[in-house]
């Protein structure tokens, strides 16, 4: 299967808030934390919920 | 439900203004005597006038007219809850505005003289040796203001009537200072200077029970916890030789997080991934994408504002 890959820059302070929000059981990982975040973004903008932004 | 106790009962008259401590558990009601009046108040914590309320932070978690159901805040870094807004009949009040000031009346409409909120603070606070310097953005009850399609901030005339009040519930022992708005060439307070009743109950068990539980953090600081926490008592500023800066968090570090997404998933991004602000940049897109998915998804209150409810 092809993947690209998308380089994220985090500095300590955010990459915290993802640590933090892995330990609440959110996502094993961060790379399932990415994914996931990118997943419920995108249907909350395909149903047209939350999409202001 | 057990009535409350009169404390103590004032009444301003236009022009002027009362400092008056109000002690944790107690309410300061400001009472339209005639009607269509505006109140400018200020607030401190009477043990350390350093901690005031804060319009700011008041107005980012409560919006631009705080009433019933909200907290009068103080300014960081100390962000506690000072004031509890227990009641409130009209529901007319603003933290867009500053304070009138004499330059306002001088430069607007050519006065040597005239009362003014800021003057008015000034001397009521004097009681207490504060000085005009201290005066702090108003809380301005019973003023009808919003916002143009301009951006610009405006007032207009109020439809108060005599008996129309505003509870303040002290959360802490401050000095609460209201005064009769001194503006009398605008619609502020209708065309007119009136005065305005204040009366200090004792709250009841039941008073006390509608307050909501805010939360006790770490970041609510206090001077034992300043790494200077002298108050400076002269005014020229001068450079401290042995100051070594200790912003927190410091350095920040950038560390690169590599992201494989599938053909499915680059799709997805591609969809929804805000070229218009980041153009090619597929890492900054993203980034913006999963921390707006967070506010979206835990943030509980509006603008980082801090939370009512504890967890």
């Amino acid at each position: 299967m092809t993947e690209t890959v998308i380089t994220l820059r985090l500095n300590q302070q955010q990459l915290e808030l993802i640590d933090r929000t892995i330990a609440r059981g959110v996502a094993p990982d961060r790379m399932s934390l990415v994914r996931l975040a990118l997943r419920e973004y995108a249907a909350a903008r395909n149903s047209g919920a939350g999409a202001s932004r | 439900m057990t009535s409350r106790a009169i404390v103590s009962e004032f009444t301003i008259e236009p022009g002027t203004g009362k400092a008056i401590e109000l002690l944790k558990g107690q309410i300061l009601r400001v009472e339209q005597v005639e009607g269509g009046q505006c109140a400018d108040f200020n607030c401190f914590n009477l043990h350390d006038y350093k901690e005031y309320m804060h319009c700011g932070r008041t107005r980012t978690v409560h919006g631009f007219h705080p009433t019933k159901g909200a907290f009068l805040w103080s300014a960081p870094p100390r962000e506690r809850a000072m004031l509890y807004i227990l009641e409130d009949t009209v529901g007319e009040n603003d933290v867009l505005f500053p304070r009138c000031s004499a330059y306002v009346y001088e430069a607007s409409y050519g006065f040597a003289v005239h009362t003014n909120c800021h003057d008015i603070q000034a001397e009521a606070q004097r009681e207490y040796g504060l000085t005009p310097d201290d005066v702090h953005d108003s809380f301005n009850l019973f003023m009808c203001t919003g916002v143009d399609q301009d951006g610009h901030a405006f007032m207009t005339r109020q439809t108060t009537e005599p008996g129309d009040y505003v509870d303040l519930l002290a959360l802490m022992d401050v000095l609460a200072v209201p005064n009769v708005c001194g503006a009398d060439v605008m619609k502020t307070s209708n065309f007119a200077l009136k005065p305005l009743k204040l009366t200090i109950f004792a709250a009841t068990g039941a008073d006390l029970a509608q307050v909501p539980k805010t939360p006790i953090l770490a970041s609510q600081r206090t001077p034992k916890d300043f790494r200077n926490a002298v108050i400076k008592t002269d005014r020229p500023l001068r450079r401290d030789p042995s100051y070594k800066p200790e912003f927190p968090n410091t350095p920040i570090m950038v560390t690169e997080l590599k992201i494989a997404l599938s053909t499915d998933e680059l799709a997805m991004f591609n969809a929804v991934k805000r070229t218009d602000i980041y153009g090619e940049d597929d890492g900054a897109a993203l980034r913006d994408l999963v921390f707006s998915w967070w506010e979206e998804r835990f943030l509980q209150a509006h603008a980082g504002a801090p939370s009512i409810e504890s967890e």
